[in-house]
């Protein structure tokens, strides 16, 4: 164990980069870029240290502090990761750099536009870290901030309008697990606390927890997004800048399920059971759903977006399913959905800056003046439809294998999804990068730059290691994924009955 | 009993008759006369409650004082002078003079008789039961000067704002244009009325 | 036979005595010297009286008593609000004097007024018998409708003026009926009651609780009457013609003055004093504030014009603050200290940077005139950024933890449903303020302007720590949650 802060400094250190960003003139847009760079990079060495000093063995929290913030509301400053923040934090920073790289094209406004997403970077460091709700909700909406502007100032034709839609959707949920939060604080027997470890053990009769449940499900499940709150992610992906739609996919949207699992469960464990069928049922429905609308897109970006409404769905689904194989898996593909969506952002990204279109209609045969592009793109197209060998193949299977021990019909609308999400891919594949040659610019379309190459190799490495090899990943997670499953299936003495029913058929 | 029942019954007819008279009435003297009238009726209140002293410094300060000011400056800002010429009730001129003489004699022999008029006969009985020990004028200067001290004080602040204020409107509504000069009378009377 | 005048001890109404004479001294001082081109001395003066309010308002932190006859309480709550009051005229006055100085309008009355006005608000906040109550509104309400109508070769400002002045005067005839009431029911209007007469509630109890009806019914007139100043739905129509037309210095004075001022009243009436009788007037004031927070949040979605958009978001946080009022409890009423104080900061910061942008004759204030502003002018974009954010109660400001106390409040009196209609309402709030990040942000500006208003030193200043402020107590507001909670243990009587 180290005796350095690893943690606090790395989710700091993006705030504290802003700084420099500040000093540097408006004019040097270089210098902008590369000073960018540098602190996300930094963030990213710095958080190796997070991994490399990461036990295990345990479920507990590791390499945090405590520190007390405002002793009179019982507030502290709190921190700690487990295996499944651990992966979220190291998400965050890896892509990061990365997204900094697909942003090198920003050439209008670059000052203020780096400095929102180091911001940004904090912010979502911090929600994944906080074990102090009043601490965790001052991350999680500070995130919104950066974001909101992100998208509204650097974002394509409506992005006002996404902007708004996008903020508002997120705050109306945050505001009522505020009020959820509140509730839990003063229902706390002991003394006044924010502090998430302590406030596990409150004692809550099961329609208080079912209420406080909802009220931390609403945010929640806008995040993720499940389906019938689902409306502004498509519009929020599709207006965001490369760098924008690759955090909001890889970043943003783990936090909804993130959520879930860290505070939504754990907190309201007999309520969370209870309400499990409900929730694998919109689970199902976005599985499906996100599929089957990806397939009528014309909108490349709208095609990625609605695809992300799949994938959740299915991380969710492992998630409640209520088997340690789920868990595990649903955490694995929070991480291969950041990996391979946010590979997709930053390729179609690319892709936008030579045509500066994003209909599927105006492409075709790229793949004659560009093929490096259109192999790296299939290459992250199989692993987002879970080719056996790629990443999402082990976290999808995992999800399936664990929901066919506990509900085994469900496997069957679940693996339709997959079936679908092979279609809609392949085909957008085959008709932006073979078919006829409609339009002439696409002949004269440049292939992959030397960044572009440094900006996705990472990703490819890693999306290859984990499918052939993700027990390192899975050792870290599981500890802390049979703790949370544990708490779903049997925590207190209420009668298994809601799971039993569910289990029957 | 009854008789004070039939008198607020009057006062109140009044009172609210000439308020409501008062918002409709176009001459600017009317308006101002017709606020005399609701202060008088005020008074009535005063002297139902056995407020004799507030009743008469309703009279003296209000009805008095006070629009006697509002009238001359309304005559100052100049009433039209065609309106004085015409004469809506026959004889008034003559009546006016008339009582106007009245007064002036009735004036001139109290002065002439001087105090003996209020300390001898019924005017000592009865300005000694006003001043009888918890009467009307002691017992309102020792609340006044006791506990609502306080409030005593706060209201000449009051005045010194309403006073301030005033200033302060009368010179932005002669720096503006000539549209506003109508409100700045109302302005005026806004001030005194606080 | 003599008198027996009462013990006068000067310590409860020091700071507004000390405001006072300052202000009468400005005005002779004005008087005297005349019109010269740099009145600095005036501002100064001005600061001074209101730094010696501070340090007597401080004097008297800690001492818990009735004085003067039972007219003025003299405790931590009314130490609170006046030091924040204080602030507060501190900050306006350094606005106005750059205000002034751009419009060549300078004059001693603007001073004055302010320095009345905050010296009736304070008394508002001490006030312990209906009739003080009445005069410190009165004093206060009649200094704002002078100032509102402060901005020279503006008929609209003389116009709002006018509007503030008479639908001001019928609120306040309602709260004198009120008094009115209060004493035909129970025969009393002082709020505590002690050796110098019974006060409301004793009395009340004494006639064995048989007039209770005529009694809500005063009470109701009375929340009619501080309603009004506080700008609750129904008795807000004034509120965005005012706050449009009173020059932008005065606008956030009015905003964030009478509404601790209104509050402080309302709080200690309700929370204090009528505090026995909660089951019966929470109704009532449930109602008022679901319309506040919902009617000033809707309405404020449609408005062009900055400084009505943020007059009905004033309206909304009205509401915001009543749900602290009615939990009632001590982290209500601390919370509603906490929140009026800083709400008021914020939103003297954002008519400050209203104030700067409105440019000559203050009126560049619509949406419009915003268009592009962060591009243009980054710092005084990102403070009102800042602001709106706070207003809109997003976390790291103060306007977060504002709300965080005042539903915290609310939720542990079992009001949950109050915090959800609050924290909907704050969402559709929200919707406008991001339309002015819109509008800053992400729209380009027009036109070039002919002439650049630049942002005077003092105005920055206020800008800088209003901004800083917000910031500071959005992440460490421990200590101030801390003294206001310490506040309203010293409620005298209570």
């Amino acid at each position: 164990m180290s005796e350095w802060p690893f943690l606090d400094i790395v989710v700091f250190l993006p705030l504290a980069g802003t700084l420099l960003i500040g000093l540097i003139p408006r004019a040097r847009v270089g210098a902008l870029r590369i000073g960018a760079l540098a602190v996300t990079v930094v963030t990213f060495l710095l958080s190796l240290g997070i991994l490399m000093n990461f036990d295990t063995g345990t479920a507990d929290f590791q390499l945090g502090t405590s520190v007390e913030w405002i002793p009179e509301w019982g507030i502290s400053y709190i921190t700690g990761v487990d295996g499944v923040s651990l992966w979220m934090v190291m998400l965050t920073t890896f892509l990061m750099p990365l997204s900094v790289l697909a942003s090198w094209s920003v050439e209008r406004r670059a000052k203020p536009y780096f400095i929102f997403l180091l911001t940004l970077e904090t912010g979502l460091l911090g929600v994944f870290v906080s074990l102090d709700l009043f601490l965790f909700y001052v991350f999680w909406e500070a995130s919104l901030v950066p974001m909101y502007l992100l998208i509204g100032i650097w974002g394509y034709r409506n992005r006002v309008y996404a902007a708004m839609k996008f903020f508002l959707f997120t705050l109306v949920g945050s505001l009522l697990m505020l009020v959820a939060i509140l509730f839990l604080y003063f229902s706390f027997p002991g003394s006044p606390t924010f502090n998430y470890q302590e406030l596990l053990g409150t004692p809550l009769s099961l329609g208080t927890q079912r209420l406080l449940f909802l009220g931390f499900f609403a945010s929640f499940a806008v995040k993720v997004p499940l389906v019938p709150l689902h409306t502004w992610l498509p519009d929020a992906h599709t207006e965001a800048p490369t760098a924008g739609s690759v955090m909001l996919a890889a970043v943003l949207l783990k936090l909804g399920a993130y959520g879930l699992i860290r505070f939504a469960i754990p907190l309201f464990p007999d309520a969370a059971r209870e309400l499990v069928p409900l929730v694998m049922t919109l689970a199902i429905i976005g599985i499906v759903y996100g599929a089957a609308v990806a397939i009528v897109q014309r909108d490349m970006k709208r095609l990625i977006a609605y695809s992300s409404i799949a994938h959740l769905g299915f991380i969710v689904l492992g998630v409640f399913v209520g088997s340690i194989q789920g868990m595990s898996g649903g955490i694995l593909q929070m991480l291969n959905h950041g990996l391979s969506t946010g590979a997709l952002f930053m390729l179609f990204g690319a892709l936008y800056e030579r045509r500066h279109t994003r209909r599927i209609a105006d492409y075709g045969g790229v793949a004659r003046s560009a093929p490096v592009l259109a192999g790296v793109f299939l290459f992250v197209a199989l692993s987002s439809l879970g080719l056996p060998g790629l990443n999402g193949f082990v976290g999808e299977f995992l999800v399936l294998l664990g929901t066919f021990f506990r509900y085994r019909w469900w496997v069957v609308p679940a693996a339709f999804g997959i079936i679908l999400a092979a279609i809609y891919l392949l085909w957008a594949y085959k008709r932006v990068f073979h078919g006829p040659i409609t339009n002439d610019a696409n002949l004269r379309i440049p292939d992959l730059r030397p960044r572009e190459m440094v900006m996705l190799a990472p990703i490819l490495v890693l999306i290859a290691f984990i499918g052939v090899y993700p027990k390192p990943f899975l050792d870290r997670i599981e500890p802390s994924a049979q703790k949370v499953v544990d708490q779903l299936r049997d925590s207190s003495a209420l009668p298994e009955a809601a799971v039993g029913d569910a289990d029957a058929p | 009993m009854s008789i004070d029942v039939a008198v607020f019954g009057v006062m109140f007819v009044v009172v609210l008759g000439s308020s409501i008279a008062m918002l409709f009435a176009r001459n600017a003297v009317h308006v101002a006369l017709f606020l005399v009238v609701t202060q008088i009726g005020l008074a009535v209140a005063f002297l139902l409650e056995g407020a004799y002293f507030i009743a008469a410094i309703q009279i003296i300060v209000y009805a008095g004082a006070i629009m006697v000011l509002f009238l001359f400056v309304i005559m100052l800002l100049g009433v039209d002078r065609r309106e004085a010429l015409n004469e809506p009730l026959r004889g008034q001129r003559p009546l006016a003079v008339g009582l106007a003489a009245l007064l002036a004699a009735e004036v001139l022999y109290v002065a002439y008789k001087g105090s003996d008029l209020i300390t001898t006969g019924g005017g000592s009985q009865a300005l000694q039961d006003l001043n009888a020990d918890p009467g009307n004028v002691k017992a309102l200067a020792r609340v006044v000067f006791s506990r609502y001290l306080l409030p005593f004080e706060v209201t000449s602040i009051l005045l010194v704002v309403a006073v301030v204020g005033v200033m302060v409107l009368a010179r932005q509504m002669s720096a503006i244009s000539p549209v506003s000069a109508r409100s700045g009378s109302s302005v005026a009377d806004k001030e005194e009325a606080a | 036979m003599p008198l027996d005048i009462p013990a006068v001890r000067l310590t409860g109404i020091a700071p507004e005595i000390a405001l006072c004479a300052t202000a009468l001294l400005l005005l002779v001082i004005d008087a005297v010297l005349g019109e010269r081109r740099n009145r600095w001395y005036l501002p100064a003066l001005a600061s001074i009286g209101l730094g010696l309010s501070i340090y007597f308002a401080t004097e008297a932190w800690g001492t818990t008593r009735l004085e003067l006859s039972g007219m003025v309480a003299v405790d931590g709550f009314a130490s609170f609000v006046k030091i924040t009051l204080a602030v507060f005229g501190l900050l306006t006055v350094w606005l106005g004097r750059d205000f002034l100085v751009r419009e060549r309008a300078e004059e001693g009355e603007f001073y004055g007024l302010v320095l009345f006005a905050v010296a009736g608000m304070m008394l508002m906040a001490g006030a312990a018998d209906l009739i003080v109550v009445f005069l410190a509104l009165e004093t206060f309400s009649l200094a704002l409708y002078v100032l509102v109508g402060f901005r020279r070769r503006s008929l609209l400002s003389q116009e709002s003026s006018m509007k503030y002045f008479l639908l001001g005067s019928f609120s306040t005839a309602f709260f004198l009926l009120g008094i009115a009431f209060v004493y035909g029911a129970v025969g009393s209007t002082n709020l505590y009651g002690g050796e110098d007469g019974p006060g409301i509630v004793s009395s009340f109890m004494a006639t064995g609780a048989s007039d209770v009806g005529l009694l809500i019914l005063a009470m109701g007139l009375l929340i009619v009457g501080l309603g009004f100043k506080v700008a609750a739905v129904p008795f807000h129509m004034w509120t965005p013609d005012a706050y449009q037309g009173a020059p932008s210095p005065v606008t956030g004075f009015m905003a964030a003055g009478s509404k601790i001022a209104g509050f402080a009243a309302l709080l200690r009436l309700l929370d204090v004093t009528l505090y026995p009788l909660r089951e019966d007037w929470r109704p009532l004031v449930i109602g008022v504030a679901v319309l506040t927070m919902v009617v000033g949040s809707v309405l404020a979605v449609v408005q062009e014009d900055v400084k009505r958009l943020l007059a009905y978001s004033s309206i909304a946080h009205a509401g915001f603050v009543f749900t602290g009022l009615i939990a009632a409890n001590d982290r209500g009423v601390s919370g509603s200290l906490f929140y009026l104080a800083t709400y008021g900061i914020t939103v003297l910061g954002a008519f400050a940077v209203v104030a700067v942008l409105s440019g000559r004759d203050d009126e560049k204030v619509t949406l419009r005139d915003y268009r592009g502003l962060f591009y243009d002018r980054p710092l005084l974009a990102g403070a009102l950024t800042l602001f709106l954010l706070s207003l809109a109660g997003v976390p790291v400001t103060s306007g977060f933890v504002a709300k965080l106390v005042v539903f915290g409040a609310a939720i542990q009196e079992g009001y949950w449903w109050l915090a959800v209609v609050g924290m909907v309402t704050s969402a559709i709030a929200a919707f406008f303020y991001l339309k002015v990040l819109v509008v800053m942000y992400m729209q380009e500006k027009e036109t070039e302007d002919a002439e650049r208003v630049r942002s005077g030193p003092l105005s920055t200043g206020v800008i800088g720590l209003a901004a800083l402020a917000t910031i500071v107590l959005g992440l460490y507001w421990g200590p101030l949650i801390d003294v206001a909670e310490r506040a309203t243990l010293f409620f005298a009587g209570g």
